[in-house]
């Protein structure tokens, strides 16, 4: 059970952003103990009826909000990751299980506890993941839990009646529309020396809006039969390089480093085999690969920028372990002196500290060595600073004077558009006015963009018996992506115009300290790559926010010139820039202004169209 | 307003067919030019030729790839009422949205939220629409979907069954339509005469002919070209000018057949 979540918390970083999160608010110890590796809490926060230790219950059968526990033996005292955020987990791991869960919360976030190398995990009974448990649908959505702030308190911004959460996701492609290539920090180590807590610290002090955290562990070979039973009689050599896949570690490493969107396999340990569902991942800013073998293969030697090794003392790391072993997960100093002195220990002579020749810096004593992990921390910052992660301005500042690109197709600017546009630009118009005219806008906008996409020509035959020689749509699979929150507005005419059409939607927020656009929500059609898309959102300045989502459609294969960016408003700046990094994208307004200001809104503009459709304005903005 | 090209027929066949089944409706006025007929049956118009031909206060619809499959799902036999509905719908919209183009304006400059001033325009107030009942009556959703609480009048026209002449049977309109711009709702013209009874009505209460627009899906250059010759002030605008008008518009429309 433990290991189950234990493996996902590694391979996902959604818990750092959690417990990064939880630190900070309620400063639970036993959390900080969880991720320091060191996991000794009680469980303050849950009492157990003596009635409910012995009933076994199915996990489909629970409600969500109930709680999900997994004890020993009643005798036992129990250990339990207690998460602020309200999801508890008794953790343990024994034979002679009698699993109860305790969950108060749907949502199905994992346990984070300490990073022990899956030698350990001999329960037989086996559980499902409590992202699996929690009944939920799998889903192409990402951005918002795999953030992570290292101060919740700089991660949300109150102005006026206004709360901002700037924890989203900020460019990873440059003002060129190109992939940015993320920073790939590679931490290697023996078991138990903390490559977790140090990998942690670091996207603490790093402050960088968007990492993603992969662990070794997730590629571990599936099993057979006869592997299996040696897995259980401690036997089977989990330190070995021959026990991890390889080919396919390189793949996900390979794709993630190109930003794409990677499907990271989750292992069980409990049947040794791949879960049937994957946990899908992100490229970031910065990528963070750790496991005990993370030097050993050549090629993945070679996606590493940075190669950091955590040497421990083996006393320290063998107390850990056995630390960790009896007392969390009930097995007996033998089992776990055995399989140390013939297993871990010669792998970690014969495939782990010789890899230390290829680290750039040695982290002696892991997480608790606070001048590397500064140093590190400050080596990556300039790194990433080198690469240009600053778009918005860069933009602003660039194509003055250029010709519109062919991509441009303006509405035809007749009066009415024109009256339209004086309707909603003018700033004593009623918001029911504001509503009623920006609507029939976005309907004209929809219908022209639809017309952009390609046709083909047909014969149909009519009542009067007469053949008419007519156009059909090639395709009927188009799907609306809206950018949240102004992009919404467009919705209803899609839905208008194109019959049961399917709408994806993107959240892009401007994160007020920097001026950059950041990425905090997506969730779209799974098979988004055959659809054309149309992409709204209602004003487009500097266009970073709109290269963003194009950047994000682009990540889920759907081809370029399969999208069409629609908007009311765009600023020449923000179409150059589009047009420029993503030439095939059809760019519709209906009107086209000249400047943008210094707070990036397009001059004479609309002003903030989201906030003056919603009725959430406030009461000085500009 | 002029893009793309226009949907041509097939040559021979459609030609014939057309002329045959339009025959009876083309009588009153299009025997005298048969070789003008013939050349409009193989390409339906493109705006430039419909300005060449009938004067410029004709308009067709910009005819991008979009209205094309528009037209083509209403003119398709195999449509279902529902989808036809939906996409007659939209094409009225358009129609609707593009007819108010011609409404007469001033300039207006307005400031924006962020303090600079856009130079916009202002639609004159004291607009109606009046719609020919029944076909005319679809058009109205539209209209009222573009002009919240326009004041909306209707005209009955029906063809006695013998003499096959039209006749206004009933009319009913705002007290001072004379002062306002008239937005007449008719979606098929096939020979015309039905929309020259109702401009007949709008004079005879008092509104000048260059105060009347009139939305139309579908024309026949025949009809096109009674109107604009009867009433060359009035302003005509259509999607597509066809020798074949879809008659059964109104009928599949209303579920009515």
């Amino acid at each position: 059970m433990s290991s189950i979540t234990f493996l996902c918390s590694k391979s996902s970083s959604n818990n750092i952003n959690k417990d990064a999160n939880a630190k900070g608010k309620s400063a639970t110890p036993s959390s900080v103990f969880a991720a320091a590796g060191l996991l000794t809490p009680t469980p303050t926060a849950i009492s157990i009826p003596a009635t409910e230790t012995l009933q076994q219950q199915q996990p489909q059968q629970q409600s969500q909000s109930q709680l999900h526990l997994q004890l020993h033996t009643p005798s036992k005292k129990v250990k339990a990751a207690v998460k602020s955020n309200g999801h508890s987990h008794i953790d343990d791991r024994s034979d002679a299980t009698e699993p109860i869960f305790i969950d108060a919360t749907s949502m199905g976030s994992e346990l984070n506890c300490c990073p022990a190398s899956p030698t350990t995990v001999p329960a037989k009974s086996a559980f499902e993941s409590p992202m699996r448990r929690s009944g939920r649908r799998q889903r192409t959505t990402s951005i918002g839990n795999q953030t992570t702030t290292a101060n919740p308190c700089e991660g949300i911004i109150r102005s006026n009646n206004r709360t901002i959460y700037t924890a989203g996701r900020p460019p990873w492609y440059n003002c060129a529309g190109q992939q940015v290539e993320p920073f790939v920090i590679g931490i290697c180590g023996g078991s138990a020396s903390g490559k977790t807590t140090v990998a942690e610290k670091i996207i603490e002090s790093l402050d960088v809006p968007w990492v993603t955290l992969l662990s070794m562990d997730c590629f571990y070979k599936i099993l057979n039969e006869k592997q299996h039973e040696l897995a259980l009689i401690n036997e089977y050599n989990f330190d070995h390089p021959d026990a991890f896949d390889i080919d396919l570690l390189i793949d996900v490493l390979t794709k993630l480093k190109e930003g794409r969107k990677v499907e990271v396999p989750v292992y069980n340990f409990v049947t040794h085999g791949r879960e049937s569902q994957t946990k899908t991942m992100y490229g970031a800013n910065v990528i963070i690969f750790e496991g005990i073998l993370t030097f050993h293969s050549p090629e993945v030697l070679k996606l590493l920028d940075m190669k950091i090794f955590v040497d421990t003392d083996p006393d320290i790391r063998l107390a850990r372990r056995l630390k960790r072993d009896i007392s969390q997960r009930g097995r007996d100093l033998k089992g776990v002196l055995k399989q140390y002195l013939n297993m871990v220990k010669p792998s970690y002579a014969n495939y782990i500290a010789p890899t230390m020749a290829h680290a750039d810096i040695i982290v002696p004593r892991g997480g608790e060595n606070t001048v590397a992990i500064a140093l590190i921390v400050q080596h990556v910052h300039t790194q990433l600073q080198l690469r240009g992660f600053k778009l918005r301005e860069t933009l602003a500042n660039s194509y003055k004077d250029q010709p519109m690109p062919d991509s441009l197709h303006l509405l035809h600017p007749t009066p009415q558009i024109k009256g339209l546009h004086t309707f909603i630009r003018c700033k004593n118009t009623s918001r029911d006015e504001f509503i009623f005219y920006s609507k029939r806008l976005i309907r004209l906008v929809i219908e022209y963009a639809l017309s952009l996409f390609p046709f083909k020509s047909t014969c149909v035959e009519t009542p009067q018996g007469v053949l008419y020689e007519g156009k059909r749509m090639e395709s009927r699979k188009i799907c609306g992506v809206s950018i949240l929150r102004a992009g919404e507005t467009m919705e209803q005419a899609v839905c208008d115009v194109c019959k049961d059409i399917r709408i994806g939607k993107i959240l892009i927020q401007t994160n007020l300290k920097t001026g950059e656009p950041e990425l905090y929500y997506l969730r779209l059609p799974k098979d988004i790559k055959d659809f054309k898309v149309i992409l709204m959102d209602a004003t487009v300045a500097t266009g970073a926010a709109a290269m963003m989502a194009i950047r994000v459609l682009l990540d889920h294969d759907v081809p370029e010139e399969n999208i069409i960016l629609a908007s009311l408003l765009m600023a020449e700046i923000g179409v150059h820039s589009i047009a420029y990094a993503f030439p095939k994208v059809k760019i519709v307004t209906s009107a086209l202004d000249p400047e943008i200001n210094s707070k990036f809104y397009v001059i004479p503009g609309i002003g903030n169209f989201g906030d003056r459709y919603f009725g959430t304005e406030p009461s000085d903005e500009y | 307003m002029c893009t793309g090209g226009s949907p041509s027929s097939n040559g021979s066949q459609a030609e014939e067919s057309s002329e045959n089944d339009n025959q009876q409706e083309q009588r009153s006025s299009t025997e005298q030019e048969p070789e003008q007929i013939q050349s409009t049956a193989i390409v339906s118009c493109t705006p430039e030729e419909v300005l060449a031909d009938y004067g410029e206060n004709i308009k067709l619809l910009t005819l991008n790839s979009q209205v094309a499959e528009l037209l083509t799902i209403i003119r398709d036999k195999n449509t279902t009422r529902s989808d036809f509905k939906f996409y007659a719908d939209r094409l009225i919209r358009l129609v609707i949205e593009e007819s108010l183009n011609q409404l007469p304006y001033t300039d207006c400059d307005v400031e924006t939220p962020t303090g600079a001033i856009y130079e916009g325009l202002k639609y004159r107030s004291g607009n109606c629409g009046v719609s020919i009942i029944r076909s005319g009556e679809a058009m109205e959703q539209g209209l009222r979907d573009c002009c919240r609480s326009i004041r909306i009048g209707k005209i009955l026209v029906e063809s006695d069954a013998n003499t096959h002449e039209a006749r206004v049977v009933y009319a009913r309109f705002p007290d001072d339509i004379g002062s306002r711009q008239v937005l007449l709702m008719y979606p098929i013209m096939s020979t015309g005469n039905t929309v020259l009874k109702a401009v007949n009505v709008l004079r005879e209460h008092g509104v000048p002919e260059k105060c009347i627009i009139l939305s139309n899906l579908f024309c026949t250059p025949a009809a096109a070209r009674t109107v604009v010759t009867a009433f060359p002030k009035m302003k005509i605008l259509t999607s597509e000018l066809h020798p074949v008008a879809p008659n059964h518009f109104g009928q599949k429309y209303f579920g009515t057949d």
